[in-house]
């Protein structure tokens, strides 16, 4: 079996094994590649998907992948047919090489299996190689199947703030004991290689598709580590349904694009773009890029992507964060137990009540060891405390002491923040209102993603907000204008509420254009920034979320009567925002902000707003708007389409 | 051409963000990559990066995958490796899983418990927990203990306890 380098790829994908000690034979290479063309082989979708050939505009083939060591034939890139002669001439190159990587059989597995199984390839008149670092990454990683991985949506990080996916190739549907022990399963992901520390460089390269992007595989325990304990982002799993010879496939996928790279688009060919397709590349039955957006992917599109796949995911799994997890543990705690916990964490030497149970001592243990764990996360693994690093030291030789097993802790999945059954990345909605003055007006919004605190709650996080490009244009027919009533670059609210274990502030930022509703200009459009911070309690009475912030804000225009006649101002004040959701089906918003101009004409100005939510189905709202400005006082009714 | 536009137009914005500097720190623990494919080998999720505490490459290493600069080059794998992979396993382990493992270790149960389990071919991980647990001070003794002194006291409590029926081949 070893002869050959993808003899086990191949074995799966092929019925007949070679038999007999092989015998290079050139011929056999005419007869294949005239049996390629006989059957059109070239443009089958699984071999333009190994390449990740896409339609060009102008109707020809150009290959998503960048690095020209993935490539063969001299214009590989964009003639797959010649591409595929190539690597088959490849296959029958029986030069010794240095490097194994510089010979095709060990370079393309995934093509050796899929060109030998469709073209029914005599194996045993190919020369034999031998790919040592192929095999033992095929060992080491040992693949029985793949999952799909989700990390949610982390905003203290532009990059990761829309969550993350990944693939895990799994070494057994069971480890020991009928458990997986998934930790030691291979993670494999897509991601851009920044090289460069400028915070405007790397936005700029990163949108501009300057950033190599490279497949890698760690550990998957790398990721568990970072996400779940580092920056408490719950996992979310999916189990793909794929035939054994797939996900040797995909594994052999892999590893071709391991050693290439593309560019890397953070709006659209990014990670999860590319982990669809390296997946559709092993599996062409399935149809996964077709199911996200044009413009932007997004991590959640393509866990609907899968779904769009009836079958196509076996199981879902939650793996839940630090934070979800000493949340689970407090609520299984008596209110003198969480007094106690804050109290060890504080002071791992405090008495604890002797008559409490060895098992309750250990459940208030192993809470307060979790809390010191969720405080200073970053802080302890670098190292950069070491106050709290003794007393978590203190605390985990008492609890040890106990010399009793924790019960494994039972979090239970929260079914409504599954991402699949999020509503749609990109929302348009149209509309029309009355204002003051007494003229119609026709509203149109526009928002290439994400989520807004009034939008369905199911499958996002409960108290985040995270948009991208949202914008609303407004005509007034009887003015015969059309002005662009806000929009945004990015806007982002991050309501992180106060309790007794958790201190954080809330924060909300956006940078976009607005127009000018007070004295200043009046109806001019100009440039706006804001950021705000401050307190929120939330879920009170399991329905109402209340934020109170200090804001500043930077607006700038032409007509502006700003700071000392200049075309800007800055504006100071208070803000508050509260959220009421009567069931899944009802949410009401009012935000309040009032701001100091100091040096403008007006001295202050103010904006108050509700919003009347009904969602009439996951991707169909309806909503009701009033607001009141110094120069506006309007109302305003739209249908939201989520797609 | 449009994706050119649209990606022009949020240039601005992100650039100002702040949160990007944060990843500097880690990630200049980075050494390198060996060779295209990285370096084979035996052992579980080794990376490459010279004395950093595992945790630190964690950070530096896969910050949402874009600050990584690691290609095929992470080792792991509990077959085909030959003497050794016990110990070169479960040090790998122990870098990377270092906080984690404590927590568990001090509980007597858990998902590193589970993986040491694996990692060292041991019977069952119920009695796994128990005996690091029971360990703990001298797996553990100080929060500044090296990972080869955790890696090394941890190899002795699962050989000192032959009912565990470790390293099996």
């Amino acid at each position: 079996m070893g002869t050959f380098p993808a003899a086990l790829l191949v074995s799966l994908a092929l019925a007949g094994a070679p038999a007999s000690a092989p015998r290079p034979d050139p011929a056999h290479l005419a007869e294949l590649i005239a049996r390629a063309r006989e059957q059109r082989l070239a443009e089958e979708v699984g071999w333009l998907r190994l390449g990740h050939w896409r339609r060009t505009l102008l109707g020809g083939w150009k290959s998503e992948v960048d690095g020209a060591q993935f490539f063969l034939a001299p214009r590989g890139k964009r003639d797959p047919a010649a591409e595929l002669e190539a690597t088959l001439a490849g296959f029958f190159d029986d030069q010794p090489r240095a490097d194994e990587l510089d010979d095709a059989q060990c370079r393309f597995p995934a093509r050796f299996a899929f060109l030998a199984g469709k073209l029914g390839a005599d194996l045993s008149r190919l020369p034999p190689r031998r790919c040592p670092r192929l095999e033992e990454f095929l060992a080491r990683v040992h693949p029985q199947g793949a999952t799909m991985v989700f990390s949610s949506y982390y905003l203290n990080n532009p990059a990761s703030a829309f969550g993350h996916t990944l693939l895990r190739l799994d070494k057994a549907p069971e480890a020991l004991g009928g458990k997986h022990f998934e930790l030691l399963d291979y993670g494999v992901d897509y991601a851009a290689t920044v090289d460069t520390r400028n915070a405007v460089l790397y936005a700029a390269k990163g949108l501009l598709g300057f950033f190599k992007g490279e497949f890698k595989h760690y550990a998957y325990y790398y990721k568990v580590r970072q996400y779940g304990d580092y920056e408490s982002r719950d996992l979310w799993e999916y189990d793909l349904d794929l035939a054994p010879g797939e996900v040797a496939l995909l594994t052999a996928h892999v590893w071709e694009l391991g050693g290439t790279y593309f560019a890397y688009w953070y709006l659209d060919e990014n990670c999860s773009y590319h982990v669809l397709g390296a997946l559709e590349a092993a599996a062409p039955r399935l149809r996964l890029l077709d199911h996200v957006g044009r413009f932007v992917v997004l991590p959640s599109d393509t866990i609907h992507a899968l779904f769009a796949n009836p079958g196509l995911v076996r199981q879902v799994h939650y793996r839940p964060s630090i934070r979800t997890q000493f949340e689970a543990r407090a609520r299984s705690l008596s209110p003198p137990q969480l007094d106690l916990v804050e109290r060890l964490a504080r002071d791992p030497a405090a008495p604890v009540p002797g008559a409490l149970a060895s098992t309750d001592q250990a459940a208030v243990l192993d809470a307060s060891v979790d809390l010191v764990d969720l405080r200073h996360a970053r802080d302890l693994l670098l190292g950069k405390d070491p106050v709290a690093a003794g007393r978590r030291q203190e605390l985990l030789e008492r609890r040890a002491a106990l010399a009793v097993p924790s019960p494994p802790l039972e979090v239970p999945v929260p079914a409504d923040r599954r991402p699949e059954v999020g509503h749609g990345s990109l929302r348009l909605g149209v509309g029309g209102g009355v204002d003051r003055r007494g003229g119609g007006t026709v509203l149109l919004d526009l928002r290439l993603a994400l989520h807004d605190l009034g939008d369905p709650g199911e499958g996002f996080p409960a108290l985040a907000q995270i948009e991208f490009l949202p914008a609303r244009l407004r005509w007034l027919p009887r003015e015969g204008r059309l002005e662009l009533d806000d929009a945004s670059l990015v806007r982002v609210l991050s309501i992180n509420p106060v309790n007794r274990f958790d201190i954080k502030p809330s924060w909300r930022m956006r940078a976009g254009a607005t127009t000018v509703r007070d004295g200043g200009c009046a109806g001019c459009t100009a440039f706006a920034a804001e950021l705000g911070g401050g307190f929120a309690t939330a879920d009170l009475a399991g329905a109402l979320d209340l934020l109170a912030m200090g804001e500043v804000e930077l607006l700038a225009a032409p007509g502006l009567e700003g700071a000392a006649g200049a075309g800007w101002r800055p504006g100071l004040g208070p803000s508050a925002l509260a959220r009421l959701r009567l069931g899944s089906r009802v949410t009401f918003l009012a935000d309040a902000r009032w701001r100091f101009l100091p040096g403008a004409r007006p001295r202050a100005s103010h904006l108050l707003s509700g919003v009347l939510r009904l969602h009439l189905a996951r991707d169909l709202s309806l909503a009701l708007e009033a607001r009141h400005a110094p120069a506006t006082r309007d109302v305003s009714a739209l249908v939201l389409g989520y797609f | 051409m449009t994706r050119l536009s649209l990606a022009l137009a949020v240039v601005a914005v992100l650039a100002a963000s702040p949160a990007l500097a944060q990843s500097d720190d880690t990630k200049s623990a980075i050494k390198g990559t060996p060779g295209r494919y990285g370096a084979a080998g035996c052992g579980l999720g080794s990376m490459a990066f010279g004395d950093q505490p595992g945790g630190v490459q964690i950070l530096a290493a896969t910050t949402n995958g874009t600050f990584g600069t690691q290609t095929f080059g992470i080792t792991t794998g509990t077959s085909n490796c030959g003497p050794g992979v016990f110990a070169q396993g479960t040090k790998n382990f122990v870098e990377a899983n270092r906080e984690a493992l404590a927590k568990d270790i001090s509980r007597g149960e858990g998902e590193a418990i589970g993986a040491l389990t694996v990692i060292n071919s041991c019977g069952d991980s119920r009695a796994v927990g128990a005996a690091l647990q029971r360990n703990f001070k001298s797996i553990f003794p100080t929060e500044n203990a090296s990972n080869e002194d955790v890696t090394s006291a941890i190899l002795e409590t699962l050989n000192g306890e032959k009912s565990l029926g470790c390293f099996r081949s």
